[in-house]
């Protein structure tokens, strides 16, 4: 009963993330048929693998069959960043057993990380009773909030991507200028809007500039070794700064 | 026969890279529970997505076919920077997509 009413509150709270995931999932859809791939690929792609930014970065790679290891490498290293979302979610779950565990990681989002992870802090802030006990008493609880918002972002992302490889065909000839902008002015938008202090709008700047003297250098691997580069030379510029400010 | 290759080959990448998104996202449920990950770390792989959509950004609307396409490289970039100005100020990424995109098609009437 109460896991029902804290998925239907996980359902309710995922409004704006599906608002947010309707362009995003049409734009993916779009982008998807201007590359040439499958309606049965596109879709899988999605509800597999079910990560936009990586989905985005894999596109051209994959429907140009580039090799599939510089596919899956830059897959995985974008990916990598579920590995601390999950793992801050991960103390809120206390108590479900292994199987529900699985099933559910794999809705993990950036978005479906955020609005449980927040709330979560919210009800332990607001909870007057101990930290600990609270945990160990709703682990069921929290994965149906967690799934309210996860498992119906998740399908929103699916059947948008579906729409939106629909969209694409009813296009007529002559529009593939326009097809090819529409997901890389997407996430260009995205960026900005996210973007905070010095160093993220440096990394984005400098892997812009660099990426296509390293692709014209190396086309199998120069884009993800010279955005490699970039992320960690002002990551690296970051912790050096950090340091000596600490250090003053 | 070739065409069947490359699809199946596509495919099967498809569930490789799935898996192992899925094995990103269940091993700390699994045996990560009560660690913190540090925030150095965290950033450094937020930085990293950051820098892949940049690249894949910028090799997707200047390149194809392992060549740089000097031809049409002026007009998509200046949609780009649009795109972004116009997402900064209205702070949606929707409206600066858009108004990016009405650019792109502007330019390739007019060429």
């Amino acid at each position: 009963m109460r896991s029902g009413l804290r998925l239907r509150q996980g359902m309710k709270a995922a409004i704006p993330i599906w608002i947010a995931f309707v362009p995003s999932s049409l734009a993916w859809g779009i982008a998807a048929q201007a590359h040439g791939m499958r309606l049965e690929e596109v879709v899988l792609m999605s509800a597999w693998v079910y990560s936009g930014p990586a989905q985005f970065a894999v596109l051209a790679p994959l429907a140009e069959g580039k090799s599939s290891l510089q596919v899956i490498v830059a897959g995985f290293l974008m990916n990598l960043r579920f590995l601390p979302m999950s793992t801050a979610l991960a103390p809120y779950f206390h108590g479900v057993k292994r199987l529900p565990l699985l099933l559910s990681s794999h809705v993990i989002s950036a978005s479906s990380f955020i609005v449980p992870y927040l709330q979560f802090q919210k009800e332990r802030q607001s909870d007057a009773q101990d930290f600990a006990v609270t945990q160990a008493s709703d682990g069921y609880g929290n994965l149906a909030f967690f799934l309210g918002v996860g498992a119906s972002s998740f399908a929103v992302w699916v059947v948008g991507t579906a729409v939106g490889y629909g969209v694409a065909l009813g296009f007529p000839a002559g529009f593939e200028e326009v097809l090819r902008f529409i997901l890389p002015g997407y996430f260009a938008g995205l960026l900005v809007v996210e973007m905070r202090g010095w160093a993220m709008p440096l990394v984005c700047l400098l892997a812009l500039i660099v990426a296509v003297p390293g692709a014209l250098a190396s086309p199998g691997w120069g884009w993800l070794l010279t955005a490699i580069v970039a992320a960690l030379l002002i990551w690296r510029l970051e912790e050096w700064k950090t340091r000596a400010s600490k250090s003053s | 026969m070739e065409v069947g290759r490359v699809e199946n080959s596509r495919i099967e990448i498809i569930l490789i890279m799935g898996l192992m998104a899925f094995a990103v996202r269940a091993l700390p449920q699994l045996f990560l529970v009560g660690r913190q990950f540090p925030d150095s770390w965290d950033r450094l792989l937020r930085y990293l997505s950051y820098a892949f959509i940049c690249s894949i950004i910028s090799v997707t609307l200047f390149m194809r076919g392992g060549t740089y396409e000097s031809h049409a490289a002026p007009s998509r970039g200046l949609a780009l920077a649009a795109a972004v100005v116009v997402a900064h100020r209205t702070k949606s990424a929707v409206t600066g997509m858009l108004f990016g995109t009405l650019l792109v098609l502007v330019f390739s009437w007019l060429r």
